[in-house]
């Protein structure tokens, strides 16, 4: 649905976006997660056309924004960080005005309203938005973007400045839509991409450090491929038979848990699936297993680990050094 | 185009701005009708629209000094530039919805003419000649101001701007003569808003001149529309 390819944008000296490229599946919605500046609302300013990129291109639906913006603008629907609202208007007038604007063709009224009781808006429908709440103004701005159904939504940071319940109203909201339209969301908020996107794309310093759905960045960022397991026996009887395990470069217990049942630490070799030997070990040592999960990352970890400084994108990482390898010449060097 | 102009004009009538343009603008043409009907006796009032074309000059630019540093500046231009109408129909629907306060306020001053028409004959050529010149010109000095505005995020930084312009346009034929140089002032002569003002003033309706004025405002609307396309570039 959307194409974004090699997007840079300069600012005189300064980058704001470089080589930045990405699609978006139709019916999906996406997260953009990044840093205040990273570049968040600059991709999104240009996939709407109100910046114009450096280089790169972009096309929605296979228009391109510059050969035709129009067609493109059609199809958008665009909330951006600050609600584009007259606050010399009612909200009446305001959505009269947009839907004039945005030429759509259904039939007025009943568009309207509908988008009203969506967004829950109908209270304050005949108010000047200059005497609204921030809540009830990004709701406003909310519906602005809803006018005449387009198929792409592009929300920039759209739950700023409501209360939990709204937030959650909203995120509900955006998950809904997300059933039939395209959605670009941003926010520096994790727990909301986590809740609402199938994809993320994380950008740091306008670059793109990540892509993946919430799960895959976890799991493709834990280095330490750990196990937590419950398994029920003897702690020290059990110990014993799990280092017989393959790969296994690392066992601990956190103590017993439940009665009889103690939680365990495996460590495997990087790359190593550890899950399949480790239920074999337990069925021939007749140790119930009864939980096991891996220890990835949290999102918050994997966030901070890609925006600090010292992260280097996977693309320009230089192969891992294979731990055998560094322990040897660690072991060497102390020989010597 | 026409969803922008409705929506600036009933911004313009919903603050005070046309209010306050159109009574100050109102009250000095009643006060000088009154000084050539009642204290002159006469009924020659086509001479009030040029005394007023000087005030209506300085006044025009407070319709125009927020058309864009204000959209700009409460970032609601990001809602025009992102919809689907093209910069163009922008800046004539906001030009136009200006040009409608002025051209509302210039027809209720014909209330008086008309009213002197039911007992006298003035010269109506001179009343419409200088109605219309002020209007050419009026819409030009709009055209002006709207550029100005699109070209700062301050409203009073635009309200001077054009303020000073439309002084200096005022001035420009006396510069002039200040100097003996052919070249300065043929370019004067070609820049010079007064000297196609005047003929119609006369009376002199002159069809160059009205197509001088419209190619000033059709210029400087391009040149808006420019400027807004460019700002997405910087």
């Amino acid at each position: 649905m959307i194409e974004v390819k090699n997007l840079t944008k300069r600012y005189g000296s300064n980058v704001a976006l470089d080589h930045v490229s990405f699609s978006v599946e139709e019916g999906t919605i996406l997260g953009f997660l990044g840093p205040n500046g990273a570049g968040k609302s600059t991709t999104m300013n240009i996939i709407t056309g109100y910046l114009s990129a450096s280089e790169g291109e972009v096309t929605v639906a296979g228009h391109s924004i510059l050969d035709e913006p129009a067609e493109v603008k059609k199809l958008i629907g665009y909330l951006p960080e600050i609600p584009p609202l007259y606050m010399d208007m009612t909200v009446k007038e305001y959505l009269d005005f947009m839907y004039e604007l945005k030429k759509v063709k259904l039939p007025k009224e009943k568009h309207i309203k509908e988008i009203c009781n969506l967004v829950k808006i109908n209270e304050v429908y005949k108010r000047l938005i200059g005497n609204l709440s921030k809540g009830y103004k990004q709701r406003v701005g909310i519906a602005q973007a809803l006018l005449g159904n387009p198929p792409v939504l592009i929300l920039d940071e759209p739950t700023v400045g409501l209360d939990p319940k709204q937030i959650i109203e909203i995120r509900n909201l955006i998950k809904n839509l997300g059933r039939n339209h395209t959605v670009v969301l941003s926010s520096h908020i994790l727990p909301e991409v986590q809740a609402v996107c199938e994809r993320i794309l994380v950008i740091n310093k306008g670059v793109i450090v990540a892509d993946g759905t919430p799960d895959k960045l976890s799991h493709d960022l834990s280095s330490d491929h750990r196990l937590i397991a419950r398994i029920e026996g003897s702690e020290h009887e059990v110990l014993q038979n799990l280092r017989s395990v393959k790969n296994v470069l690392e066992l601990q217990s956190f103590g017993e848990k439940e009665p009889g049942v103690c939680e365990y630490s495996i460590e495997g070799a990087p790359g190593k699936d550890l899950r399949r030997d480790l239920f074999a070990c337990c069925t021939r040592y007749g140790m119930p297993l009864l939980a096991l999960r891996s220890s990835d990352l949290s999102l918050e970890d994997v966030f901070l680990r890609l925006t600090s400084d010292t992260y280097v994108p996977r693309s320009l990482q230089r192969p891992a050094v294979i731990p055998s390898e560094a322990n040897q010449t660690k072991e060497g060097g102390e020989q010597a | 185009m026409t969803a922008i102009w409705k929506r600036e004009l009933r911004s313009f009538y919903y603050s005070p701005i046309a209010y306050v343009f159109m009574g100050v603008v109102l009250f000095l043409f009643g006060v000088y009708d009154w000084n050539v009907v009642m204290t002159g006796s006469s009924y020659y009032i086509g001479q009030v629209y040029g005394v007023m074309f000087t005030w209506c000059m300085l006044f025009l630019p407070a319709l125009t000094m927020k058309m864009f540093s204000e959209e700009r500046k409460n970032k609601t231009d990001q809602a025009l530039l992102t919809a689907p109408v093209s910069v163009t129909a922008i800046v004539w629907g906001k030009f136009l919805a200006a040009f409608s306060v002025y051209l509302f306020t210039m027809l209720i001053t014909l209330i008086p003419a008309f009213i002197i028409g039911l007992f006298s004959s003035p010269t109506w050529v001179h009343i419409f000649g200088n109605l219309l010149a002020s209007l050419l010109y009026g819409a030009a000095i709009l055209a002006i101001g709207v550029f100005i505005s699109s070209l700062t995020e301050s409203q009073i930084v635009a309200l001077v701007g054009t303020v000073g312009v439309s002084i200096l346009l005022m001035l420009i034929d006396s510069f002039g003569s200040f100097f003996d140089n052919e070249v300065f002032s043929t370019i004067v002569s070609w820049i010079s808003f007064q000297a196609r003002y005047t003929p119609f003033t006369n009376g002199i309706f002159n069809i160059s001149s009205v197509v001088f004025f419209l190619s000033v405002v059709a210029v400087f609307n391009f040149l808006t529309a420019r400027r807004l396309e460019s700002r997405r570039w910087s």
